[in-house]
């Protein structure tokens, strides 16, 4: 990838993709001798584009995502989006998070209205909105519930909600089905397809299963043990269109093997450097 | 908005039919205690009638419980005991809210600013073991010899549990709601008001716990040491006229003042953090 191809992307004013040029990210010392998370990470992520991100655990997928959210300081290398280069959070760029952080003191309806009424919603259209997407995430009945009174699974789908219900650009997606029963995610993973098809979003989507990435995005990036690095970008040549049929399909059945066999290596790899 | 599949095969029970066990059973847990508490302080009511009846102790060292209570009926025919309870509650409640006004402001904004940190930090470590009843006489010289002086004494000795525990709710809170909100369009000084100090409420209503009995205290302590009107100074009176009965009644008005103020307070946490999972045993 060359610089110019870089700003030509950054530049086009149609684009909602994100450009990630040269980013490597140290936790711990600012003095490079801490733990080295990400290392030199270029990806263009395209406009429209639902790009899954596969990798073993610690190598740095959830930190590559709080760069793109602007939660954490960029130490090295630029993001860019439409807006200009990311340097704090911002509402275009929405997250759910791996560990859900709901706030704790507000129902589940109060949770998804907040977030509307910061894009400016009034209290009315802000309330009816909530309730299709607790709906959706299938919460009915859970409206007034506190987080501490849900499961897991639960709380996971009042995040989702909330982050979907303002409808960001650029959703960015940690795990986000991972506390799921098999049912559930099968119908969270098929709604969320098709809002991405309705809302033509750009999806960031970390996940650690290869069927969910190869179900749900247009491309995936596989990651390499820690310290993070871009190992592979692998389109994904499946219909638009995607329902369960698919999973079915002997090119869905292919591309997930070889998928997994990438990411295995990873994987292995991954486990001997640790010892 | 698509509705969600009809294959949905998790399993709902509605929130309301959960909230419903659980408050039963939490009702029938809190009479439970308070069943308990009652007994204990009924036996305890039954001893001391019983020793005292019995001349196992001086009756002036220790009244029999039924004198007591006759007093207290009489000071509450005669209305004093409401002019005692009343003045005493005036002063611990407006010392504990001056000191909660001031505290308070002052914790939030010592977690956000360094410069304030290093200026009060110390003052505050310095100041928090101190015995504040020693302060008292500046008071007097500062102020005056009535209620200013009492209350800014109050004031004074609530407010470090409560700038304390301000200070340390509102400095370690969750970055993951913080996060939540900055991504939803929150500006930072919403974040302020909408997360950190939710999140930080239930620090900051303990250290108004831990302050409230502290203040009763130094209201009674004051008075005592002070005079004039108010439970403890009542209590001072009857004491210098050897009046055991009265030193006994001021320390039932004492006892029930604090139980009920307490109670409140704990009443109050309940009702602010119905979200926080301390409230459903
Ligand atoms: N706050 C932190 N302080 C220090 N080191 C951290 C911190 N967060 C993450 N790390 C380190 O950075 C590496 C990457 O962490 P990250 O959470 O991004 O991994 P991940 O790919 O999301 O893992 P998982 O799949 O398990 O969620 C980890 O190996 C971890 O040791
Ligand atoms: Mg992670």
């Amino acid at each position: 990838m060359t610089m110019a191809a870089i700003q030509d992307r950054s530049h086009a004013d149609s684009g909602t993709g994100i450009v990630i040029d040269g980013v490597s990210h140290s936790y711990g010392s600012r003095h490079g001798s801490g733990v080295l998370a990400l290392d030199n990470i270029n990806l263009d992520i395209r406009e429209n584009e639902f790009h899954a991100l596969l990798g073993p655990s610690g190598c740095g997928k959830s930190t590559l995502l709080y760069l793109i959210g602007g939660f954490i300081p960029i130490q090295q290398g630029t993001i860019a989006t439409r807006k200009g280069k990311v340097t704090a959070p911002g509402p275009e760029r929405s997250i759910v998070f791996q560990n859900f952080a709901l706030f704790p003191w507000k129902t589940v309806l109060q949770n998804i209205v907040y977030g509307l009424k910061k894009q400016g919603i009034g209290a009315a259209e802000a309330e009816s909105r909530a309730r299709e997407f607790i709906n959706l995430v299938q919460l009915k009945g859970f409206e007034n519930a506190y987080p501490s009174q849900l499961s897991g699974g639960m709380q996971q789908r009042a995040a989702i909600a909330r982050t979907l219900a303002v409808d960001p650009e650029i959703l960015l997606m940690d795990e986000p089905f991972g506390a799921l029963d098999a049912q559930t995610r099968r119908v969270m993973q098929e709604e969320l397809r098709a809002i991405w098809q309705r809302s033509r979003k750009t999806v960031v989507f970390v996940t650690h299963d290869v069927h969910e990435a190869v179900f749900l995005a247009d491309r995936i990036s596989i990651m390499s043990a820690r310290p993070g690095r871009i190992q592979h970008v692998i389109d994904v040549n499946l219909p638009q269109d995607r329902g369960e049929e698919i999973l079915e399909r002997p090119e869905f059945l292919e591309l997930s093997e070889r998928i997994w066999r990438l990411v295995r290596e990873q994987a292995i790899s991954a486990s001997r450097g640790e010892h | 908005m698509t509705s969600a599949g009809d294959g949905n095969t998790t399993v709902k029970l509605p929130a309301e039919a959960l909230q419903g066990q659980r408050t039963s059973s939490a009702y029938r847990l809190a009479l439970g205690d308070a069943g308990v508490q009652a007994a204990v302080i009924l036996f305890l009511c039954v001893l001391w009638e019983t020793v005292t009846r019995l001349d196992l102790v001086h009756p002036f060292l220790l009244p029999p419980l039924s004198q007591v209570l006759q007093r207290l009926w009489e000071d509450i025919l005669s209305g004093t005991v409401f002019v005692d309870l009343a003045l005493t509650l005036y002063r611990a409640l407006s010392g504990f809210f001056i000191a909660a006004a001031i505290a308070i402001p002052l914790g939030v904004l010592m977690s956000r600013s360094a410069a304030l940190r290093w200026f009060f930090d110390p003052l505050i470590s310095v100041g928090f073991p101190m015995p504040k009843i020693a302060f008292l006489p500046i008071f007097i010289l500062w102020f005056d010899i009535f209620d200013t002086s009492k209350i800014i004494m109050v004031a004074f000795s609530c407010f470090f549990p409560i700038v304390t525990a301000t200070f340390a709710g509102t400095s370690a809170v969750d970055k993951w709601p913080v996060w939540s909100a900055r991504s939803l369009g929150a500006k930072d000084r919403e974040v302020l008001w909408e997360v950190v100090l939710p999140l930080a409420s239930p620090q900051i209503i303990t250290g108004l716990q831990i302050a409230l009995p502290v203040g009763m205290i130094t209201t009674v302590v004051t008075e005592m040491l002070m005079g004039g009107r108010g439970i403890g100074g009542t209590m001072i009176t009857a004491g210098r006229f050897a009046d055991s009965v009265g030193v006994f009644t001021g320390i039932v008005e004492i006892a029930f003042l604090g139980f009920v103020v307490i109670r409140s307070l704990e009443y109050i946490r309940g009702r602010l953090l119905v979200w926080h999972p301390e409230s459903r045993r």
